[in-house]
């Protein structure tokens, strides 16, 4: 592992002995309870798990949302588990790509801005940067909408703006979080056919997920119960697209934006 | 984080709420111009007040003579004479050394008539015993002919100055010049010798000295005044008789410079009041002292109009406050993706902080342009009034009529800069609120 940060590690993430705990008004709610894994370059990993199992806990901690109450987090090699507010913001505008359950683009911006957005906050907004935003809403085929608002995308178009915010600060994972859970079945293929290939071309996902059939599609599975690990296994029959599939599906995703376009 | 980007997604943001943005700024706006307006009202009246005062004469000293009241059941053949008497006239002239001239004058209030028309109604106005000197003491100037000379003062002319809105009463279509004016009450002709130029009514200061208006007003020598009329007046009315005696209504003292009058004021007191200090029939006002005064007023009446926009300002910068809650509760989810993407709290606070000193801002602006014509916003509805509402126009105080209100130019950085502090201000909380906002909670809010 190293400790630099300027060349990723070969382990995108370091969970050890994670806990976390609420303290409410008369009782401790222990919704981690020791959480150990990592998480290699490459990987494809997703989380299961019953409500309140402490999936949402976790993701909250992946996504250095909140910080844990033990145990430790690298990523890169920095342990999370001990940073400010400020630090944390920092790190999850360079290192995190999120990818949420209800898309959650900013309404006021176009397309293209709110790929930009985690380069706002990290305060490297220039042409280079436009230039890596328009690149990346091409590569989910909207390269036609940079213009355009969410208001004026469907579910699945707004999805992949999301997906192309996710990686536009070239993260350390992307973290998806029920990210098929507003979509038809579809639409649902068009997503996970575009996070197998870009898992294909090397990117690390951790996804959050309730639905047997979406978790499918991941190489590994890690599921959660009362804020322990009770599976942590690779997945056996994999459901898998060929090359020409995703093909096919990008490009009927594609010509659904064509036929939108011409209305 | 204030960069140019933060400044244009905070205007996107208020430009997607248009009418709310508008009705905030309004609340600002009428803020700042009321402001601006208050202290030129403020400033205008002042200003008229002084100019009022100045008219009397920084270097004048008056002195003026009050009527006792009627004792109940007093006989009237024990009519004792009031007032400031010529020999204290003359003792003030001789004795005391700043005092530069004095000049004497006997008002009576007369009706007149044009003697080349007897048949029409006499005009009410005011019979004015006076030197030549006072042309020059209350700046009086002749429009045509001329004012009283010495000469007519030596040999008790029969001759008159009339003021001009008078003149043109009494004569409406003919020359006054030369004509003579006939006084039915004392069955007196004098000759027209000259016209005033109109003048402004000179201030009302306290019960002993009323608004003076010199627009109805006949000049003539106070010798011949003396000569032809003396110092008695018998009024009688329907039932009523009454008379009174005095030498003077009223003398007027120039001193040689406006510093020397307050002690020259003192002395002249304390000359009249020798043999009674506790004497009522006279009264000594000291313009320079109103000036003063006035000064004073001014000062007050700023900070009094200054505390009511104020207050207009601070409950703009509440319904400010008032729309920027609502906006970051209605932005809880816009908040929470911002945090999850890397904005920092501070990006978060400065980020609505921009939204409303941009509105303060706006406001502030069109406040000043609002503030700034309205000098001639008052013009020109007075001139509707007068022009599509004369009636009503003529029903108006003098004041509406005739204030010209004076833009402070202080008032102008002042009303701004507090629109944008205030903007500051009441943004602040409900920035630092969205700020302190927990992402997570936020991410779930719908």
């Amino acid at each position: 592992m190293s400790s630099s940060t300027e060349t990723k590690p070969k382990l995108a993430a370091q969970i050890r002995d994670l806990t976390k705990h609420y303290v409410l008004k008369s009782e401790t709610v222990r919704a981690l309870r020791g959480v150990s894994f990592d998480v290699p370059e490459g990987d494809y990993v997703a989380i299961m798990g019953p409500s309140g199992s402490g999936k949402s806990t976790l993701l909250n901690l992946l996504g250095c949302l909140d910080r844990p109450t033990g145990g430790s987090f690298m990523l890169g090699g920095d342990d999370v588990a001990q940073m400010s507010d400020d630090d944390l913001s920092g790190i999850r505008a360079s290192r995190i790509g999120f990818v949420f359950q209800s898309y959650n683009l900013i309404a006021q911006l176009s397309v293209v801005e709110n790929i930009e957005v985690p380069l706002y906050y990290m305060g490297r907004l220039n042409r280079e940067s436009r230039k890596k935003s328009t690149e990346l809403a091409g590569m989910v085929g909207l390269g036609q909408r940079l213009g355009h608002r969410p208001t004026q995308l469907s579910g699945g178009q707004q999805q992949r703006v999301a997906i192309a915010r996710s990686l536009v600060n070239d993260p350390y994972f992307i973290l998806a979080d029920e990210a098929t859970g507003n979509l038809d079945s579809v639409t649902t293929e068009e997503i996970l056919a575009l996070f197998q290939r870009l898992n294909d071309e090397g990117r690390t996902i951790i996804m959050v997920t309730h639905e047997d059939e979406v978790a499918a599609h991941a190489k590994r599975i890690i599921r959660l119960k009362d804020g322990e690990v009770v599976v942590d296994e690779q997945i056996k029959d994999r459901k898998t697209y060929t090359a020409e599939e995703i093909e096919e599906i990008s490009k009927n995703a594609h010509l659904a934006n064509q036929a939108d376009e011409e209305n | 984080m204030l960069s140019l980007r933060t400044w244009i997604l905070g205007l996107k943001s208020l430009l997607l709420h248009p009418m709310r943005s508008a009705l905030t700024i309004l609340g600002i706006f009428i803020g700042v111009a009321g402001v601006i307006w208050l202290l030129a009202i403020g400033e205008g009246i002042s200003q008229a007040a002084q100019k009022q005062i100045e008219d009397l004469g920084a270097e004048n000293i008056i002195v003026r003579s009050i009527k006792p009241p009627d004792e109940a059941g007093a006989s009237v053949r024990t009519v004792e004479m009031f007032g400031v008497s010529r020999a204290e006239m003359r003792t003030i002239e001789s004795t005391i050394p700043t005092v530069e001239q004095v000049v004497p004058i006997r008002e009576l209030p007369q009706k007149f008539i044009y003697a080349g028309n007897q048949n029409a109604t006499p005009i009410d106005g005011r019979l004015v015993g006076c030197s030549p000197a006072y042309a020059d003491v209350t700046k009086l100037k002749p429009a045509r002919g001329r004012f009283i000379s010495s000469r007519d003062m030596a040999t008790n002319d029969s001759v008159c100055v009339i003021a001009a809105v008078l003149a043109r009463k009494l004569f409406p279509s003919e020359d006054p010049l030369e004509k003579p004016v006939y006084l039915p009450e004392k069955k007196e002709y004098f000759k027209v010798i000259g016209v005033l130029e109109p003048r402004n009514a000179t201030a009302a200061i306290g019960g002993s000295l009323a608004a003076q208006d010199f627009s109805l007003d006949i000049y003539i020598p106070i010798t011949t005044m003396r000569a032809k009329m003396g110092d008695e007046e018998v009024k009688r009315a329907s039932g009523s008789f009454s008379r009174s005696v005095f030498e003077l209504t009223q003398i007027t003292i120039e001193v040689e410079s406006p510093e020397e009058v307050p002690r020259t004021a003192e002395v002249i007191e304390a000359t009249l009041r020798m043999n009674d200090p506790q004497r009522q029939d006279i009264a000594v006002i000291v313009p320079y002292e109103l000036l003063e005064q006035a000064k004073a007023t001014r000062l007050m009446l700023m900070v009094a109009f200054g505390f009511v926009a104020a207050i207009s300002l601070v409950v703009g910068g509440i319904g400010i406050m008032n729309i920027m809650l609502a906006t970051v509760t209605e932005r809880t989810r816009e908040i929470g993706i911002r945090r999850a993407l890397g904005g920092k709290r501070s990006d978060i606070t400065n980020q609505f902080l921009v939204e409303t000193i941009s509105l303060s801002v706006v406001g502030g602006i069109i406040g000043v342009l609002l503030g700034v014509v309205f000098p001639f916003l008052v013009i020109g509805l007075r001139w509707l009034t007068y022009t599509f509402a004369a009636d009503t126009y003529a029903k108006l105080p003098d004041i509406a009529k005739t204030l010209q209100p004076e833009i402070v130019p202080l008032s102008i950085p002042l009303a701004f800069s507090i629109s944008v502090i205030i903007g500051v201000l009441f943004g602040l909380y409900p920035a630092i609120r969205a700020a302190r906002m927990d992402p997570i909670e936020a991410l779930r809010h719908e």
